[in-house]
């Protein structure tokens, strides 16, 4: 069968043929860099189309139909009309931190796609603290949007970073709750073992009423981690014409919208390894005929899949529910979704330990 | 010289320059920005000696809690804008005779002593043994250590509610 | 404490049962593109239909003998907000020998006109409509100002 692994490790063999260890890795690194960018360019394309023609269908609307069949070439043009565009550079701006932010932000969506494997055997970086590494490194990508903030010498650009800053640092302890609940059950935190606990059954079916729970949690905390709407506070189009990327233009602009879609891209990826196996397919206990059928749906169909459909849920919360107060969202984090899911891990802890989960 | 120790003192001049450069800014986000770049520098340090598990905690606990701690009291401070006056002569001579010592002193040492060369692994960085010895009661174990800290923090937290918590006045009619 | 968590866990449930009834509506709508109503206008300019009450412009109706309705009392005139309309009136002599009172130009700006539907409601016989065309654009700015009736037009008979 067609393996990711085999050709891996034909191209690691064909290199270290030609050249020293060292060289090996650097090429090899090269290659791997290569690759995350363009996935980053494609990603970004198909996720902004995505974005338009399902808010489009959602408010009774055909959305971008003029470029090219379905107008599937409306992202490409909108992102060369981005990179032809002036850098424009407001007067008395940090220079150094306004030209920093947007990278600061983009490196580390670049940093934490590292340990996700993609299909069997496609992964980066296999490191064993995968969902640790995960969780330090988003805590990053919030200094990225403060920087930005600051630098603009803006007053709704500081205002925007300062709502971000707080809502980031708030709904990053409920994500990390209920990403542990399901490290509980695990019992690792190596994103590798995680999905193949889940060869028999995804946690979502085999860990009953906490996992829902934990789900919703991770769904609701994320969203408002990576600044959508119903909580996207930090942009606020309509109070603050734009938050931290207000005084943006061109392709440093492009790099902030670039980077919240490949942050969706991500912790959604992150909640199908957690919740619906990662590139596992869709097994049922002993039933082993059903199961080969499974098998024959490549893993990295199985993996993109489940991410594109946490991906279109995110979009679906987007385009349907009422925006918040910045004191509601505040309110929900620490009122609601921090205690249920506090309790949720105790409540998990407890499944984990009797053995009550299938 | 490998390609790891050429990474070494890459990853060492990294977090010397970025560390002096976050004392001698004279603006103080950017003199934060800088403290920022440089403890990532020591996470990548941990990240080199193979120590994945230090490392994160070290990008969790500094960048993610303490930078951004900082850069929201910048942020609530007035005229945190501006330029910073050059320091005093009377500040900064004993600041630096104190890093000129500390210099000399560590330099002493490392003279004296050198390093022991590290056969094999010495310990287990493992998450499974950090946690496991995290709360053991028995020997070496580090469970009255965490248990004390837990209580600082839980003290800390009850003070923040305190200050943060509004008495509700008597109605006067 | 009891009734706390009650109202608590209720406010809980609520708010996920009412998230889910609006997520029902939209992936109802989501799941069926035919409600799309979208119009691609230039595209399909042939098979257009406008709602019959929308209004594009005003317009004076006439008969098959080039006859309307308008008897020149200029109340559309008084009630238009912001003097889109400007009536000429003439003196006819008819048959009898008597001077009548009729319009020789019924004048209508259209780049001032807010389509507020004022004019229609005050006029009395009915001589105005409001018309759904909606294709106004010209090269030039004097082209938009209309003479409504038609040349050569005359007051319908038995209307006063």
């Amino acid at each position: 069968m067609f393996s990711f692994q085999n050709m891996t490790q034909e191209i690691h063999s064909w290199l270290s043929s030609l050249m020293s260890e060292t060289f090996v890795m650097l090429v090899e690194m090269t290659i791997v860099g290569i690759l995350a960018i363009a996935l980053f360019a494609f990603l970004g394309l198909v996720l902004v189309y995505m974005e338009r023609k399902v808010a489009a269908v959602i408010q009774l609307r055909k959305g971008p139909n003029r470029v090219g069949p379905f107008g599937i070439f409306q992202t490409s043009a909108d992102t060369l009309k981005l990179v032809l565009k002036e850098g424009f550079m407001p007067d008395n701006v940090d220079k150094f931190l306004y030209k920093l932010a947007p990278f600061v932000v983009m490196i580390t969506a670049m940093l934490i796609l590292a340990p996700i494997p993609f299909a069997k055997g496609v992964q980066i970086w296999d490191i064993n603290i995968g969902v640790f590494y995960l969780t330090a490194i988003s805590s990053i990508s919030v200094i990225g949007i403060l920087m930005a903030g600051w630098a603009s010498n803006n007053k709704y650009s500081l205002l925007g970073a300062m709502r971000s800053g707080a809502q980031i640092v708030s709904y990053e302890l409920s994500a990390g709750m209920a990403v542990l609940s399901i490290v509980v059950l695990t019992g690792s935190l190596n994103l590798g073992d995680i999905i193949a606990s889940q060869e028999d059954g995804w946690w979502i079916f085999k860990g009953h009423i906490p996992a829902w729970i934990a789900f919703i949690i991770y769904i609701i905390a994320v969203t408002a981690e990576t600044n959508r709407a119903p909580f996207d506070m930090a942009e606020a189009e309509s109070e603050l014409t734009g938050g931290f990327h207000t005084e943006y233009a061109g392709m440093r602009f492009a790099l902030f919208f670039l980077a919240e879609y490949i942050n969706i891209f991500i912790v959604c990826a992150i909640g199908a390894i957690l919740f619906f196996g990662g590139w596992m397919p869709f097994h049922i206990g002993s039933w082993t005929a059903f199961n080969h059928v499974m098998d024959f749906i490549p893993s990295f169909m199985w993996f993109f899949g489940k991410t594109f459909f946490l991906i279109f849920l995110i979009m679906w919360f987007r385009w349907t529910f009422p925006r918040l107060r910045v004191d509601q969202l505040l309110n929900l984090e620490w009122k609601y979704l921090l205690p249920i899911s506090i309790f949720n891990l105790l409540l998990m802890t407890l499944v984990a330990i009797k053995g009550w989960h299938f | 010289m490998d390609a790891s120790t050429i990474l070494f003192y890459t990853i060492a001049a990294y977090i010397l320059v970025t560390g002096v450069l976050a004392v001698t800014t004279r603006k103080i986000f950017r003199s934060a920005i800088w403290l920022l770049f440089s403890l990532i520098g020591i996470a990548a340090l941990y990240f080199w000696m193979d120590l994945p598990f230090i490392a994160a905690v070290q990008i969790v606990v500094y960048v993610g809690g303490i930078v951004v701690l900082i850069i929201f009291s910048i942020f609530l401070t007035q005229k945190s804008g501006d330029q910073m006056p050059k320091p005093i002569l009377g500040r900064t001579l004993p600041s630096a005779l104190a890093s000129f010592f500390g210099f000399v002193f560590t330099i002493n040492l490392i003279w004296h002593h050198g390093f022991i060369e590290n056969k094999g692994i010495l310990f287990d960085p493992t998450v499974d043994s950090i946690g496991m010895q995290l709360l053991n009661t028995g020997e070496g174990g580090y469970i009255l250590p965490f248990e004390v800290v837990s209580m600082l923090l839980l003290a800390a937290m009850v003070g923040c509610i305190v200050i943060a918590m509004k008495v509700k006045k008597e109605e006067t009619i | 404490m009891i009734s706390f968590l009650k109202t608590y866990f209720t406010e809980v449930f609520q708010a996920i049962k009412s998230l889910l009834s609006g997520m029902k509506l939209t992936g109802y709508y989501f799941t069926h593109p035919k409600n799309i109503i979208t119009e691609e206008y230039p595209d399909n300019r042939a098979t257009l239909k406008m709602a019959d009450r929308f209004r594009g412009e005003v317009i004076m109706t006439h008969d098959e003998k080039n006859e309307h309705a308008c008897t020149g009392c200029s109340a559309c005139e008084l009630a238009c907000p912001n003097g889109t309309i400007k009536i000429i009136n003439k003196f006819e002599i008819n048959a009898e020998g008597k001077k009548k009172k009729a319009i020789d130009a019924f004048v209508y700006h259209l780049e001032l006109c807010t389509m507020c539907n004022l004019c229609i409601v005050a006029c009395p016989t009915d001589a105005i409509k409001m018309s759904p065309n909606f294709e106004h654009s010209v090269y030039d700015r004097r082209l938009l100002t209309k003479q409504l009736n038609h040349e050569g037009s005359k007051i319908r008979e038995g209307v006063e």
